[in-house]
Formats: structure tokens, sequence, C-alpha cells
């Protein structure tokens, strides 16, 4: 477990006078799934590819399996790249099966994986189908097989939800999680943070080509502060003015129950502070809580309060 | 070595499945056999041409009947002699010839040939073809024949005289007789005559020679008079047609016009001869004189310098793999932009990165097209002396002489190394361009210029055998994108040591630097979205690590 499968020292990549990855470092050990978050042009893509080596980083080292170069290992790593797309001409089976012999299978080993995987991931029918007769989502599907086919030890995929449904979502996060459970490596980017709370062990953040988390699931949780959500038809103003809480803040919409207006606010807590003081406070002065809620952070809520400003920026650049 | 094998079979099998493939693999077979047989087939298919005479002068009737029965007569002949050669027991071996020892053929039709051959016995002939006599000349042949040889059967006549059609004066005016045959010649109305079922066949042509044609003969002198006497104005006497009218709507069969014309005037001749106090047999005589030309070839050993059939093969065989090798060329880069541009355009170039180098990729491609090219040069070399063999009867060695001659004349070697280095390095320029566009749109655009490049090869083909070491091949042979072309269009005619070596060096080194620098711009096309860059910009590529 605790070897490093993947491991990034000060990678920058410019293109010209612009830095889509600033020196970004980080070690993936073996067994891990890790989510790769970012808002859009954050630097995830071409990180990936430089781990590919399919475009080559300005500054830093990579090292993949302990190699500097993922050619070397090929048959150990699995690539499913943002832009999806597929031969048409060729069926489904065969495509898989080609890209599994690329990385060092036997043939017919590759073609009896096809079929076995096709099956197992519900695409038995689509097996012989030209890959222009699939629909995007299947035609996605097929491709996350083409490249786990070869059963690779790491595996890397740049954002493998979109544009599937809820239900092959779902499947999506099966493949991610059988891959878990036979000691795979996982990377993958996605912009769903329900995803990447369901399945990852840890979460990378990037955000302007920079690094700005690399933690587990409840670390990342705790970097911001713990809140509690309260909701009343009474004004709430006084909390502000707990020694428990340090700030509040409107949050949501204004939510009406029959004729009464209810105002909801997030009580951000502070070091000492504990929910049941903000209940307390309520109760000594009557004020009647329509809603309570204590729960921790939202990855949601973790990604927009750390980038939140970085994502508006480059939407805009 | 694993991973361009994979890539070279997935291209091959791709493309293999593609129409364009097919249609170049089954054309070139198609044109060859299509050009050997239809004639044949046309030939056969032809219906006998019916026609009608009308002489008012009464003067030529008889001439041309006996011009018409000479060429039957000879096509009597051909047909026996085909008939004879085709059962014949003891049949000449086709391997017993030495096309280096037939002279090469003149371009009259063997027909005329023999109706030349035999001028001279033209009643005998007619005897010996008649009923009787050729049921004599059959039994004569058939010891000679094999046993199962089937029945001789007469050709059907090209041409045949009909009656005019009943109710049609011939002493008409030309113009009134013309208009009365009209609808015939336009095949509203059938005539009578011939074997078909109902007796009513479709006339082909009229013949109508006026009662005053004598006077209507022209010579140069004449003409010259006329034209003075006309004041240059010359049109009224073409809309008069004072003379024998030929009508036919078949502009494009001019045989039987030719015939009458020739008969006609050499009665005219004959008359004239006469007229003037000559002999016409002795003029006739005269004019059947022939000077004996040899073509003779100075590189040539002494006693074999005669041109013969082999020479003119070797001479124009070139001409036949400059047109492989363009088709050959042509038709793969439709494949390589299509099947680089599907991988650009949908980034399937990332997977294929991932799990092979640029140079694994690109050597790939180019094996597999190669294997694409020799499957191609296969089936048509292949069909080709299929075709050959076919055409010259089951036992014919015909193709392995074809073989035979072009091996004597060191052609093969050249033409495999040619085509070799012409296929590589332009499927290289093709990959190049592919790997930096786009979009199929953007690639034709590049395409354009390259097109233009490759029409001169075809341009010159035809030209270049003619002065094989003048200044217009000798430079282009220089030129490494047209050295394979032009060195093979060159290759029967004994080039200069320094253009041979010369240019394969230059051929060679000029490859092998495409080859190197295609490798650099793949390796940052292929992964290049936007625009194709600029031709700076591909300097820079080049010289960039
Ligand atoms: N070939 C290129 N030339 C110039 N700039 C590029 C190139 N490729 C990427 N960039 C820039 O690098 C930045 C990072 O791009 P990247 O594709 O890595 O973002 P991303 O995190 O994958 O975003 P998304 O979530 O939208 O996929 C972007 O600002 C982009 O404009
Ligand atoms: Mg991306």
């Amino acid at each position: 477990m605790s070897d490093s499968v993947l491991e990034l020292q000060n990678v920058c990549k410019t293109y010209g006078d612009f830095t889509a990855v600033d020196d970004v470092s980080f070690t993936i050990p073996a067994g891990m799934v890790y989510g790769f978050l970012g808002p859009n042009g954050a630097g995830k893509t071409t990180t990936i590819r430089m781990i590919l080596e399919i475009i080559k980083p300005t500054k830093g080292s990579i090292s993949v399996f302990g190699k500097p170069s993922a050619l070397a290992v090929r048959e150990r790593i699995g690539y499913l790249p943002e832009e999806k797309g597929l031969y048409k001409k060729m069926r489904a089976w065969s495509i898989i099966a080609y890209f599994a012999t690329l990385k060092g299978m036997d043939r017919k080993a590759a073609k009896r994986r096809a079929y076995e995987l096709l099956e197992r991931y519900g695409l038995k029918d689509f097996a012989d189908a030209k890959t222009e007769a699939l629909s995007k989502g299947m035609g996605q599907k097929v491709q996350v097989l083409a490249s786990i086919a070869h059963d690779p030890e790491l595996i890397i995929l740049d954002e493998p939800f979109s544009g599937l449904d809820p239900v092959n979502q779902e499947v999506m996060e099966e493949v991610i999680r059988d891959l878990k459970e036979r000691g795979r490596t996982v990377l993958f980017s996605t912009h769903v943070m329900s995803h990447a709370e369901r399945i990852c062990d840890r979460i990378l953040l990037i955000a302007g080509g920079k690094k700005v988390l690399d933690d587990t699931i409840d670390g990342a949780r705790k970097t911001i502060p713990r809140r509690v959500r309260v909701a009343s038809a009474d004004p709430l103003d006084f909390l502000a003015e707990l020694d428990a809480v340090v700030g509040l803040v409107p949050a949501e919409t204004i939510v009406a129950i029959g004729s009464e207006k209810l105002l909801t606010f997030d009580a951000q807590l502070s070091d000492k502070g504990e929910p049941i003081d903000v209940v307390k406070a309520c109760l000594e002065r009557g004020v009647h809580l329509e809603r309570f809620d204590y729960s921790p952070p939202s990855l949601h809520e973790v990604f927009v309060e750390l980038v939140g400003d970085k994502a508006k920026e480059a939407s805009f650049r | 070595m694993r991973p361009i094998l994979l890539i070279a079979l997935r291209e091959f099998a791709e493309n293999a499945k593609t129409k364009g493939f097919w249609i170049g693999l089954f054309l070139f077979p198609i044109i060859i056999f299509a050009s050997i047989f239809v004639q044949e087939l046309l030939e056969e298919s032809t219906p006998t041409r019916n026609y009608v005479v009308v002489d008012q002068s009464g003067l030529f009737e008889e001439v041309i009947e006996d011009s018409m029965a000479s060429m039957r007569r000879a096509e009597l002949l051909r047909a026996i002699g085909e008939y004879q050669s085709e059962y014949a027991k003891d049949k000449p071996k086709l391997s017993d010839i030495d096309l280096e020892k037939v002279a090469a053929p003149d371009l009259m039709g063997e027909t005329e040939a023999i109706e030349q051959a035999t001028k001279s016995f033209g009643d005998e002939l007619e005897l010996l073809l008649g009923e009787q006599g050729l049921d004599a000349v059959l039994a004569q042949m058939k010891p000679l024949l094999v046993e199962d040889a089937p029945a001789f059967e007469r050709p059907r006549p090209r041409f045949r005289r009909v009656a005019l059609p009943e109710g049609i004066d011939a002493s008409l005016p030309l113009t009134e007789l013309a208009e009365e045959l009209r609808p015939y010649l336009r095949g509203d109305r059938k005539v009578a005559g011939g074997e078909a079922v109902d007796g009513q066949v479709e006339l082909f042509a009229a013949v109508l020679i006026p009662a005053d044609i004598e006077q209507e003969l022209e010579s140069p002198g004449d003409a010259m008079a006329a034209m003075m006497a006309a004041g240059g104005q010359a049109e009224g006497a073409a809309t008069e047609r004072r003379g024998i009218q030929y009508w036919a709507t078949n502009l494009a069969d001019e045989d039987l016009k030719g015939r009458i014309d020739r008969a006609v005037t050499s009665e005219v001749h004959r008359k004239e001869y006469l007229a003037r106090g000559m002999d016409a047999e002795q003029v006739a005589d005269v004019r059947d004189i022939k000077v004996p030309l040899f073509s003779l070839n100075p590189n040539k050993s002494v006693g074999e310098e005669e041109v013969s059939m082999a020479d003119k093969i070797r001479q124009w065989a070139p001409v036949g793999f400059v047109y492989l090798l363009w088709i050959a060329i042509f038709s793969i880069s439709q494949m390589l932009l299509n099947n680089t541009i599907e991988e650009k355009s949908n980034r399937i170039i990332e997977v294929l990165l991932s799990s092979v180098t640029a140079g694994e990729l690109m050597m790939g491609k180019l094996v597999g097209i190669a294997c694409v090219g020799l499957v191609m040069i296969t089936v048509w070399m292949g069909s080709l002396l299929t075709i050959l063999k076919l055409s010259a009867g089951p036992e014919a060695e015909f193709p392995n002489m074809l073989l035979d001659v072009l091996q004597s004349g060191g052609l093969i070697p050249a033409f495999i190394i040619y085509f070799f280095l012409g296929y590589l390095l332009y499927s290289g320029l093709f990959l190049a361009i592919g790997s930096v566009c786009n979009t199929l749109k953007e690639a034709q655009n590049l395409m354009g210029p390259v097109m233009l490049i490759m029409m001169v090869p075809i341009i010159t083909m035809m030209f270049i055998p003619k002065d094989p070491n003048g200044t217009l091949a000798r430079i282009l042979s220089w030129i490494p994108l047209y050295t394979p072309f032009t060195m093979m269009n060159r290759a029967s005619a004994d080039p200069p040591m320094v253009d041979v070596v010369g240019t394969l060096i230059l051929l060679v080194a000029f490859t092998a630097f495409t080859l190197w620098a295609v490798g650099r711009i793949f390796r940052r096309g292929i992964l290049r979205t936007g625009q194709p860059p600029k031709i700076r910009e591909l300097f820079t590529w080049l010289r960039a690590e």
C-alpha cells in the first residue's frame, strides 16, 4: 500500500506566457481512489496529459511506477481522455480488443475480455455493433471499458461521468468501486462533487494551475468552519452576538410555509462553540425554530468556498 | 515492433473496408478487361450494316460491288485462318515465338492486310470461297484439325447492299431521293432484305451518285481556278453538294464511306489513265511497288538491330508502370488523410499516444498503407497476367514471355525500387498533411497544391518515351518528387549512368529526409487543435528538439 504509484514534483506547463499548470506536486499511493477536482481551466486535463506523456512538462519531473516515462509502463496504465471518441467503423468489441492489444495483451485474450466486459456492464447486445451506431453515452462506456480491458494497475479517467445518464453514472461508479476492490489505483477528474464524495479516498483540488488541497474527504470538510443551518419566521440577528458564533450568513432563498416567510441562515461556529449553544440561545429568547440542521459541509460547499472566486475569474478570462 | 504491426494491421483492415480500396482494386483489371474484350465483343455484336447504292451515272456501281466483294473475301479468309489456328492439331506454341524477332506490327488492321496481300487473286479466291469451294477447303483442312473441332461458320458480313425500298424511284433528282430515304435512314422505317425474321432490316447508309458526276471531278488546279473565279465566295459551292452523297446517321463508323470513296476514286483514276493514254494495269502495278523500310536501333548488337515487338513492349511498358504508381499513390492519399483525420477529430489520438509513441504510430501507418499498396499491385499484376493468359488461350505462355521481355531489359528491379521509394515519399507527405489538419476540408485545401504537383507526371508520361533523354526528362528526373515517375518512364532508354545513380541517391536521401521531417511534424501536428500551422511554424518544428 505504501509504495507510490504516481509522483509529481514541481510540475509546470506553460503555453507561451500563460501558465496552465504551476508548480504542482503530489503523490498517489497504490490502491487509492483519487478525485481530481478543480474549476474549468484549472489545469486538470493538462496535468493528466503530462502524466501520460502525451505532452511534455515545461519543468518538473513525473514518475509513474518509479519510471520517468509513462510509455515504459504503458501496459500498467489505463487512460480515458476528456474528449471521447471511437473509430466509427469498428465494432465495439474489436475496438476494446484493439486498444488492449496495443497495451500488450494477447489478441485472443483481448477478444474474450472485450466480450466479458461488455456483458458485465450491460452492453452485451451492442458488442457487435459498429460504434457509429451507439449513442454517445454507450460509446463512452465502450471507451471506458477499452481503457480498463488490459487490467491496468493505474487508471486515469478524465471526466468519466460527463454525458452519462443517472443510471449509467451509477454503473460508472460501480466500475470504479470494482477497480478499487481489486486493489487498483484510480485517478479521475470530475465536476460532480457527489461522485467524488461517494467513491474517493482522497481528493486533489487545483485552481489556476496551483494545488489548493490534497486531503481525505473528511480532511477536506474540516478546511471550512463548522456551521449550523437555522430557519425561523422570527428575526435571528441576535445569533451573531453569541460567543459560539463567528459569523451569520443568509443562506438559500426565503422559503414560505403557509403564510409565514422563513429566513434561513448559516451560523458559523467558533472553535469552542457547539451547536447546542445556538439551540439554547433560541429557547431562551422564545424563538420558534422551524429548521435546525447540523451536518458537516458537503464537498460542494468546500469547493465553492475554496475555489469559487477562482472559478468565476476563470470564466471571465 | 509489436505496436507498429498492430497499428499497421488495423490500418490495413480499416482501408480494406472502404469502397475506395475495392474500387481502386478492381478498376484497373476492369479497364484492361474492357479494353481487350469489349473490342472483340463490339466487333462480334456489331450488326451487319445495310446500305443502298443509287448510281444514276451507272459508272461506279460495279467497282463498288467489286470492292465490297473483295472485303468480304478478306473477312472470310481471316475467319478461316482464325478457325484453323484455333483448332489446329499441333498449334504453334506461343513460346516458340520470339518477340525479340517479331517485327513491330504496322497500324493496319488484319483484314486490310489480308486484302492487300490477296489483291491479285480475286477471281480464284471468289471460286475458292464459294459454297463448294469452301467445303472443299474445309474438307482438306479437316485432318489437320483436332477431332472435336466444330463446323466452320461463315462470319456475318460487315456490310450488305440492299435494294432500294419499293416505291422509290431511283431516277428522281438526288435531293428528292434523299428526302424519300430519310425516314429509312433515321430508323423510322425499315427496308426489305437480309436474314431478319420478317425480312425487314434497318438502313445504315445510302450512297447517292448523281448522273453528272463526271462533270464534278476536281483536281487541285481546278479548285484553285474555281476559287479565283468565285472571288473567294466559296460558300455557295458547299450548299449545292454537287457530288456523291453519303447519308448516314452514324458518324463514328466511317469504314463504308472510306471504302466507297477509295473504290470510286480509283475507278476515276483508271479512266483518267486510259484517257491520257496510259496503261491502267501498269499504273496499278507500279503503285503496288513498295519500298522496304526497317526500323533499326543503333544501341542493339549487329544483326539484331531491327526494332522488334519486344523493343516496343520495352518502350511502352514503363508508361504502364508510371500509371500504376500514380494510381496507387492517388488512391492511398484519401485513405491516409481520412484515417489520420478521424483519429485527430475524435481525439482517439490521445488514447493511441498513451499506448504507443508518435514514431511507432507513424511507422505503423506507413507499413499499413504499404501493405494496401502491395495488395493492390499484386492484384493488378495478377489480374493483368491472368487476363492476358485468358485472352491468349489456355496454354499460352504470353504472360511469361511478357515478363521475360521486361526482365531482360532490367526493368523489373527498377520498377520495384522506384515504386517503393515513390510510394513511401508520397505517403509521408500525405501523413504530414493529415497530421496538421483537423478536418477533411482543411486537408483538401492543403492537398490542392500536392495534386497539382502530381499532375505533372501524368501529363509528361506520354511525351517522355518519345524523347527519353531529352532536357525535360532529365530535369524532371532530378526533382526528387518526380524521380520515381520520370526515371521509370526512361528506364528502357538507357539513360546516362549519372542520371540513374545520381537521381537514385538524391531520391533516397530526400525520402529519408522527408520521413524524418514528417516524423517531427507528425509528432507535433497530431496533438494540435485549431488552425493548421504556417509554413514558418513548420520550420521551427523541424529545428526544435
Ligand atoms: N494547447 C493549449 N494551448 C494554449 N493554452 C492551453 C492549451 N491547452 C490548455 N490550455 C490552457 O490551459 C488551461 C488549463 O486547461 P485544462 O484543459 O487543463 O483545464 P481543465 O482543468 O481540464 O478544465 P475543464 O474542467 O474545463 O476540462 C486552460 O486555461 C487552457 O486555456
Ligand atoms: Mg479538462
